[in-house]
């Protein structure tokens, strides 16, 4: 396989390397925000699950945009992996299902609560639907935990979420907290995957609601007005985002795009700073399987 | 199979406990009981509501047991009753499930009715089983998501081992917050604990693909099974070893062993020190889920929906090996004969006889060989030795059948023909020599002397000689192989081949030649069988089977299905049905001299089947033998697609006594399988072809009874054609194929090589796309279009052509229509014209006119043009189509439903007056799904059933009235099978309906239909 290949078999994945992102999940928050306009006079966001960073990379560029001042700007950025450095960006290294993690971002936001909090957290998927639809739906109520610190009233949520089986669940849960809860699917996320994302609007926790974090979030369980089986289970509204003129992820484009004339390979942005266990990889490569 | 379809669920086995002759399996929510020796289904019990089982736990007298899985747990007694003087199990379901508020990692008996459980979150929750009620939940200080966790019933508490996404193994004990110490050193997600306290063994697998073996690094005295001892002691990590190329998933402690299993497929075999002891290949490259082990045998589960069953002696006990200490001088080639002697040609040209039972020399034959070069050759049976040299002498010898084994010399000759440059046997009575200039001279013995039968003539080739002969049963047709890897084909009486089967294998040239029931199979050095059919003398290539080892070099028994070889410098020995290794012995490749045996023998009341194999190395006689019931592995339920299936189509048998499923997947196999009840419900893949990327569509056409064409396409723009015929030969239902076209867009990845010398090495600008879905419609007969949906947006056309001797494949045309990724295509008749559909990323969805439009001889016309337009177009969904159904209503009446990402369903009517809509009715239902809508079908009485991605099957049904177009919902129910991507209709009643649903596995079920 020749090093253009991956470009051939994903647009996305070239345009990030053309316009500088560090991935090319850049453009499924770009494509949100043309369809919600979730930057609108935002200056203080938090990014959960950011590593390599594309998202922060946008929060940057739009946030900067909505101020004179660049000091009004904040944005802090946490995940499990290290993340190469952004100016204008604070990070944060740790496990944002874990206390200590959520008490650090929470002290960022003493005082300014956030306008913002955007999470795209997606588990190493183990093959199992189950159990990744599971850890992926507790990384999206660690997210909604924190952000019930963080976040001011009126604000707003974007976070990944898996479709599978359980997901009305986690559309019940959100609705508690959020005027308006629509799940979103950007033009650049690929038709065959199960991720979406779900935007919730005008954060209005329920009266009387005391945030903690003592304990987490647990997901709803089946009740009568979110069925198991049948008609009253709770699915929200659902969009497609992004221009409909936009590239299609699932289509195969000739490298020569329409209107270019030349096509020149680039490296990738931003290399993973911390490649995972790569001694090991190396050490496994030689195995001998029939020993 | 008796008239209502049995439920049939195959998917992940994420759970395996074994109760020494019977041992129960988690399929999906199912629990599944087996009797591991007549392997037969006992029992199956519904044990959880919409959740794999992911553990089974019995108590310690074994009278109940804990099925659980993500939240939810049950409860059912065990009764022990005799089958003769077998112990067998049935379950009955006592309690829940109960659901709790978080996942559960573990479970444990505390007491005789009282359970602790371990949640996601870290969380110990105590629960009464007889009164079904929480009782305590202690929290740990450390509540971050865990991914595995272990729980042992201490006597004064319950220890904790929690698994966090980040490298440490967290211990406490339950009554306590405070963590009693970490195991730190993995450097990933902890994907499983075992924990043997009387051993003081932990294991722990990982991300990291690393297996940890932690022990006391502290010496307390207390017993271990106290929560004092675990105040005290500290463990630290005693061995780090790697066995996996991937993801280790579980592990187990037995009584001296730690076996763990990972995402490769691969089963390794540990001592308590970390060293490795074997490693079992089991299933299929799918991943393995689960194990449970007893002191014999070890279960596991994995990705291919198999449960295999394994002896633990293979991990000692793999095989006997000696060197044969004898008196052979320096020997040079070795054989074995029928009754299992070694006849050895050694340097001081001497042809030696090793008697086995005395192991020792008994016969020394002096051969007067003038040349050093020479060639040896075993008849069939390995009663004929000949041994020849190249200068022509020629001694033929016979090892008696009974009393005293002795070499006997039947022919001591010189042949006068040239060069003797190659020397076979074709069956047990024909020797086939090829000389100097293509001249093949067939010979029978006659007396002490031999006499010609026949001369066949090579046609011209480099290194011109043989590399394998065979011969049919009349012995009137030869087939031989050169070194150019082609196959010829002689008529006694005719000197030139009747036929040759051009580059049958690589450029080594064919191993063997067998010729049975007018077929012909060859066996090669490019890690492939063929097999050919010889009905009526003309040749028909039938299939390849591809074997994941290069060197392929003969069958070792009478059925053609267990075959031996070398991978690299392992040899192999192969189980063809069960598509796995038998045996592996690294000897050191195939160029040495070298003989295999398969042979079955009584051991104590049993038989057992034996592998022998003998080999040079260093000039010395090495002997191996294995007794396969001790090392083999077994499979309990046969294997299937290791990864989604995205294509499936099923075919029921008129008489409804077996179905056939012929599916495709990401695992890039595509796959016919049989099911049927005739000896308890069995289900196993009868062929399977690979594809060199995912399958992502199935197409079927009926040529005749039990006759099908089969189209499939998917990655790498590959589309594949082959005539299916499904046969019941001696009650035995079987399936044969004919492969007849395997072509790609951009060409194989060898034309395209060949086409370097002239293109420019530039970067091709062109993606490699996918065929996204296929459509075979019939134009004339004989005649079939075949349209292609591709992700590049192009609908391409296909023109192919079948009758008894001829087929062709040629493309015949480019539509240019759509602008993005098409997903997925519809034919219906409609007005008596083939109409086809074609939905879109975008949710378009167009309607072309195949009869009137783009039939062959208009096609020509507008090949390569923009300018073909579909009569109807209109926009549905809000994003991509991922199913389509159609039908006609009336002569102009036409209804269609889409289901997409966007989790809507749309039905429409359209009203047509020559092919113009003239009235249109819709309506959109959103609530029927929560996910991408991957299945839609049409019942009778305006039902549509619909599945998706969210494990949901619903039933609607449409109305059109006065309003307009509505839909309601009428029922829905679940399924096991994770990430569905379609459903079809296998027989339908005004009742109910059977049906399958496809994705990470399959299940057929029933669906109801309203009153
Ligand atoms: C899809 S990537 C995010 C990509 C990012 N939005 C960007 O644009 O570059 C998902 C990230 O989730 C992180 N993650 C997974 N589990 C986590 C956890 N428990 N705490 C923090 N981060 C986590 C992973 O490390 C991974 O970097």
């Amino acid at each position: 396989m020749g090093k253009t290949s991956k470009d051939k078999r994903d647009i996305y994945y070239r345009l990030a390397k053309e316009e500088g992102w560090r991935a090319r999940s850049a453009f499924k928050l770009l494509q949100i925000n043309e369809e919600y306009n979730i930057f609108d006079g935002v200056l203080r966001a938090v990014d959960l699950c950011a590593a390599p960073g594309s998202w922060s990379q946008v929060l940057t560029k739009k946030l900067r945009q909505n101020s004179e001042a660049e000091d009004d700007v904040k944005i802090v950025a946490v995940d499990l992996q290290a993340m190469a450095p952004l100016p204008g960006v604070k990070q944060i290294q740790g496990d944002i299902t874990k206390l200590s993690t959520a008490n650090e971002i929470i002290k960022e936001f003493e005082g300014l609560k956030a306008d913002l909090v955007v999470c795209d957290g997606a588990p190493d998927v183990t093959g199992l639907h189950d159990i990744d639809e599971y850890v992926q739906s507790q990384l999206l109520l660690a997210a909604l935990n924190i952000t019930t610190h963080v976040l001011k009233n009126g604000g707003v949520f974007v976070a990944k979420i898996f479709r599978g089986k359980d997901v009305t669940l986690l559309y019940s849960q959100l609705k508690q907290f959020f005027s308006f809860v629509t799940v979103s699917k950007p033009r650049s996320s690929r038709n065959s995957s199960i991720e979406a994302f779900v935007v919730c609007q005008n954060y209005q926790p329920p009266d009387g609601y005391v945030p903690t974090m003592a304990n987490p979030l647990l997901d709803h369980k089946y009740c009568d007005f979110n069925e198991f089986t049948g008609p009253n289970r709770f699915i929200v509204p659902f969009n497609a985002c992004g221009d409909l003129s936009a590239y299609d992820s699932d289509t195969s484009y000739s490298l020569l795009l329409e209107g270019q004339t030349t096509y020149e390979y680039r490296e990738p942005v931003q290399a993973p700073i911390n490649p995972p266990y790569k001694e090991i990889l190396d050490k496994t490569k030689n195995i001998d399987i029939r020993k | 199979m008796s008239v209502p379809i049995p439920h049939i669920i195959k998917t992940d086995i994420t759970a395996v406990k074994l109760f020494g002759n019977i041992v129960l399996a988690g399929i999906g929510s199912w629990a599944h009981v087996y009797d591991l020796v007549s392997n037969k289904l006992l029992q199956t019990v519904h044990a959880l509501r919409g959740q794999k089982i992911y553990g089974f736990i019995p108590s310690k007298d074994e009278r109940n047991i804990i099925i659980f899985g993500g939240k939810q747990f049950s409860i059912a007694s065990i009764d022990w009753s005799f089958d003769g003087d077998r112990k067998v199990l049935r379950l009955n379901p006592r309690v829940g499930p109960i659901i709790c508020d978080d996942w559960l990692h573990a479970v444990v008996w505390t007491k005789e009715e009282e359970i602790a459980a371990l949640t996601a979150h870290n969380v110990v929750q105590v629960w009464n089983t007889s009164q079904e009620r929480l009782i305590t939940s202690s929290h740990s200080k450390d509540n971050s998501i865990l991914y595995s966790g272990c729980l042992v019933p201490l006597d004064d508490d319950v220890l904790v081992l929690a698994g966090t996404v980040f490298t440490d193994v967290i211990i406490h004990a339950c009554s306590e917050a405070e963590p009693l110490m970490s195991l730190k050193g993995h450097r990933g997600v902890i994907f499983s604990i075992s924990c043997d306290i009387q051993k003081q063994l932990i294991v722990t697998t990982s991300d990291d693909r690393s297996i940890r073996i932690w022990g006391p690094s502290t010496t307390v005295t207390t017993p271990a099974n106290t929560k004092e001892y675990w105040k005290t002691v500290a463990y630290d990590s005693k061995y780090e070893v790697y066995g996996h190329t991937a993801r280790v998933m579980r592990s187990y402690i037995t009584d001296d062993l730690i076996i763990s299993v990972g995402e490769d497929s691969v089963v390794c075999f540990w001592d308590f020190q970390g060293n490795i002891l074997k490693k079992n290949m089991a299933h299929q490259n799918g991943c393995i889920w689960s194990l449970d082990a007893d002191r014999n045998n070890l279960v596991t589960g994995g990705g291919d929906s198999s449960l295999v069953l394994h002896p633990l002696t293979v991990a000692k006990e793999y095989g006997e090996h000696e060197i044969l200490h004898a008196d052979v001088g320096n020997p040079k080639k070795i054989y074995f004969t029928t009754r299992r002697n070694i006849v050895i040609l050694n340097e001081r040209d001497e042809l030696q006889f090793y008697d086995v039972e005395l192991k020792s020399v008994t016969e020394t034959h002096k051969l007067a060989h003038e040349s050093t070069y020479k060639l040896m050759s075993l008849s069939s049976c390995k009663q004929f030795v000949a041994v020849a040299d190249m200068a022509g002498n020629l001694d033929v010898f016979a090892e008696t059948c009974k009393g005293e084994p002795t070499l006997r010399k039947l022919v001591n000759t010189k042949l006068k023909f040239g060069k003797i440059l190659s020397m076979h046997w074709a069956g047990n009575r024909h020797l086939v020599v090829c000389s100097d200039n293509g001249n093949i001279t067939v010979l029978a013995s006659k007396g002490n002397e031999v006499e010609t039968v026949t001369n066949f003539f090579l046609p011209q080739s480099k290194e011109r000689w043989l590399t394998a002969a065979g011969i049919d049963s009349k012995s009137r047709l030869f087939a031989v192989g050169d070194r150019c890897g082609n196959v010829h084909i002689y008529i006694i009486g005719k000197n030139n081949p009747v036929k040759t089967l051009n580059k049958v294998h690589g450029r080594y040239g064919p191993t063997s030649i067998t010729i049975k029931n007018n077929g012909i199979i060859t066996t090669g050095r490019d890690g492939t069988i063929k097999h050919f059919d010889l009905t009526n003398d003309t040749v028909k290539y039938m299939k390849s089977i591809d074997l994941n080892f290069e060197w392929v070099e003969k069958f070792l028994d009478k059925n053609e299905n267990i075959v031996c070889g070398f991978q690299e410098r392992v040899f192999v020995v192969y189980d063809i049905t069960n598509r796995s290794k038998l045996v592996e012995v690294p000897c050191g490749g195939g160029h040495r001299s070298w003989d295999a045996v398969r042979y079955i023998e009584q051991i104590q009341d049993n038989y057992d089947e034996f592998i022998k194999l003998i080999y040079l190395k260093n000039s010395e006689l090495h002997e191996s033998i294995f007794q396969l019931g001790k090392i083999v592995s077994r499979n309990i339920v046969n294997g299937s697609h290791t990864k989604e299936i995205n294509c499936l189509q099923s075919h029921l048998l008129e008489d409804k006594s077996a179905m056939y499923f012929i599916s495709g997947g990401e695992d890039t196999t595509l796959r016919i399988s049989i099911y049927n009840t005739e000896n308890g419900p069995s289900f196993h893949d009868s062929a399977i072809f690979k594809h060199l990327s995912s399958i992502r569509t199935v197409k079927t056409f009926n040529l005749d009874n039990n006759k099908i064409l089969l189209v499939s396409a998917g990655g790498r723009a590959q589309i594949c054609i082959k005539v299916i015929e499904f046969k019941d030969i001696e009650n035995k239902l079987t399936v044969e194929s004919e492969e007849l076209v395997d072509y790609q867009v951009k060409g194989t990845d060898k034309e395209r090589k060949g086409n370097q010398n002239w293109k420019s090495c530039g970067v091709d600008f062109d993606p490699e796309m996918r065929m996204m879905d296929i459509e075979v419609i019939k134009v004339d007969h004989g005649k079939f279009l075949i349209v292609a949906a591709c992700s590049d947006a192009i609908l391409r056309l296909y023109e192919f052509e079948y009758s008894d001797n001829k087929n062709s494949f040629k493309p015949a045309g480019e539509i240019k229509y759509h602008k993005t990724c098409i997903l997925k295509t519809k034919t219906f008749r409609f007005q008596d014209k083939d109409i086809l559909i074609t939905c879109t990323t975008r949710g378009q969805v167009a309607f072309w006119n195949v009869t009137d439009n783009l039939t062959s001889n208009k096609i020509e016309h507008h090949i390569n043009s923009n300018d073909a337009k579909p009569f109807y177009m209109t926009t549905t969904n809000k994003s991509g189509i991922n199913s389509i159904n159609a039908k006609e209503l009336s002569k102009e009446e036409v209804i269609f439903a889409t289901g997409g990402d966007d989790n809507a369903i749309h039905v429409n009517y359209i009203k047509f007056k020559e092919f113009k809509c003239v009235e249109k009715q819709g309506t959109k239902v959103d609530n029927f799904h929560c996910s991408e809508v991957t299945g839609l079908s049409f019942m009778d009485r305006n039902l549509i059933l619909s599945t998706s991605i969210d494990q949901r099957i619903t039933l609607s049904k449409y109305e059109i009235n006065d309003d307009g177009l509505t839909c309601n919902f009428v029922s829905q129910r679940y399924s096991d099978v994770p990430d569905i991507q379609g459903i079809d209709v296998i027989c339908e009643t005004s009742d109910n309906a059977t049906v399958c649903v496809f994705g990470k596995g399959l299940e057929v079920l029933n669906v109801d239909k309203p009153r």
